[in-house]
């Protein structure tokens, strides 16, 4: 082919990318060709993650019988408080659930967890992804992905078995959240300047926040629900006329995620989202006329 | 021969890809061996192959990356074919000129890529300039050494087969 038919070649493929690309506006990670090329890279990233990190063996290796004695004892002991605290919380729960049964207030359940394999995690570039293997049960798109810590993100791709998450420090990620302490609520994102940190949005200057507060899923996003580790209040500024700039330290380090884990959850049941739902009529109390 | 080359290219840089993930965290931060695999591949010539590969290259690194898919496959279309017609007019004698073009490359992908993500996201999270050029370098260096052995491979391979031809005629 000639040059000049070349040029043509090029400025069609381009001008489709560019059409493409602009089609895609906030559906992100909805396309064949993503899902196709995903399927052919997940097992390539599987069969790669599953090689031994030499760099970690080799420092593995030089640890002393001794240090894992030590290791071991630690973490004996720490079961043991676990499981004391275990003891306690589940106290906790039941007598909550008393509480809620005779004020009948029904806790929304927070969903079944199950664990699943990190194949692929960039976590530094500023295009930051991880990439999941789910194996014979599928993950389903927006489903939240957490970390023993907190909150890691959401899949925003499902190809076959792999699934593909966003970060919840990606720029282009938000998530309902609240201080802790004072249950103000505002909107996680990440702060985009190549740190892997995260902001705290529209919260008002009147609101009381202070660097350590803790800061949790809201639950009002249709994603995640309430109650999840999102991080840390590290700094507060002034940053406009009517909110202040918070940032944030994630509660999860990012760089360490071989394992992370998929929930179940519907923050509303599949009944109510679908547009042939009607409310229920109210049945009249005993001894009330309708 | 030229799609099986693209193949077996494309199937190193993916391994080498995922093996430096697995082995460094920040190895995106600094070296792209996609766009790397794409300069080597358009230097060759041919500017409507270096076009598609450069297309399919990038597409593959969309896959790996939470941005609008199609970035990447953008950026290095323009980055493959504009490598491709410079090859065709300039004659690369030394090493040093590939690492030149490779890292020139670099910049001009990210640069691509930043200015699409600035038009396309609402938020953009822009690239720093500082990783930038160390992306540039590394992959330069990366680039040179692997043409450097590719072409001692080449003159080997050559060298062997005329060795089995003259053989071939004194029996």
């Amino acid at each position: 082919m000639d040059e000049r038919r070349t040029g043509w070649v090029l400025i069609v493929v381009l001008v489709i990318q560019l059409v493409f690309l602009a089609a895609q506006g906030s559906r992100q990670g909805d396309t064949v060709l993503e899902r196709l090329s995903l399927r052919f890279l997940g097992p390539g990233a599987r069969a790669v993650a599953s090689l031994p990190n030499s760099f970690g063996g080799f420092r593995e290796g030089l640890r002393t019988r001794e240090g894992l004695q030590e290791d071991n004892l630690r973490l004996r002991r720490e079961v043991e408080d676990l499981k004391l605290r275990l003891m306690q919380l589940t106290d906790i729960e039941n007598e909550a659930h008393r509480l809620g049964a005779a004020v009948r207030h029904a806790t929304p359940p927070l969903g079944r967890i199950r664990a699943v394999d990190v194949v692929y995690a960039d976590h530094t570039s500023w295009l930051r992804t991880l990439v999941l293997y789910c194996g014979a049960e599928p993950a389903h798109k927006n489903q939240p992905v957490l970390s023993a810590d907190g909150l890691v993100g959401r899949v925003v791709l499902v190809s076959g078995p792999y699934a593909k998450v966003q970060l919840v420090t990606d720029r282009a990620a938000g998530v309902g959240a609240m201080i802790l302490r004072t249950r103000r609520q505002g909107v996680v994102r990440g702060s985009g300047r190549g740190s892997g940190g995260l902001e705290l949005d529209y919260v008002p200057l009147q609101a009381d926040v202070r660097p350590g507060d803790f800061v949790i899923t809201a639950g009002i996003d249709g994603v995640y629900p309430r109650g999840i580790p999102v991080g840390a209040v590290v700094a507060v500024a002034q940053g406009g006329q009517l909110f202040h700039k918070i940032q944030l330290a994630p509660a999860v380090d990012f760089g360490t995620l071989d394992q992370v884990y998929l929930l179940d959850y519907e923050p509303l049941s599949a009944e109510i989202m679908s547009p042939d739902f009607k409310s229920p009529q109210k049945e009249p109390a005993p001894g009330v006329r309708p | 021969m030229s799609a099986l080359k693209l193949t077996a290219a494309l199937a190193a840089a993916v391994l080498l890809h995922l093996l430096g993930v697995h082995l460094i965290p920040s190895f995106t931060l600094f070296v792209d061996v996609f766009l790397v695999m794409v300069v080597l591949y358009a230097l060759e010539g041919s500017s409507l192959a270096a076009l598609l590969a450069g297309l399919m290259v990038g597409l593959l690194h969309d896959t790996l990356t939470s941005g609008p898919y199609g970035l990447f496959g953008f950026a290095d279309t323009i980055v493959g074919y504009t490598t491709a017609r410079l090859a065709q007019r300039l004659v690369i004698q030394r090493s040093t000129s590939v690492l030149a073009l490779v890292s020139f490359a670099s910049v001009a992908q990210q640069a691509i890529v930043a200015g699409l993500a600035f038009v396309l996201l609402p938020t953009p999270e822009l690239p720093n300039p500082l990783w930038v050029a160390v992306k540039a370098a590394v992959c330069g260096l990366l680039g040179m050494l692997i043409h450097i052995a590719t072409i001692n491979w080449r003159r080997s391979a050559e060298t062997r087969k005329r060795g089995r031809m003259s053989r071939l005629r004194l029996g």
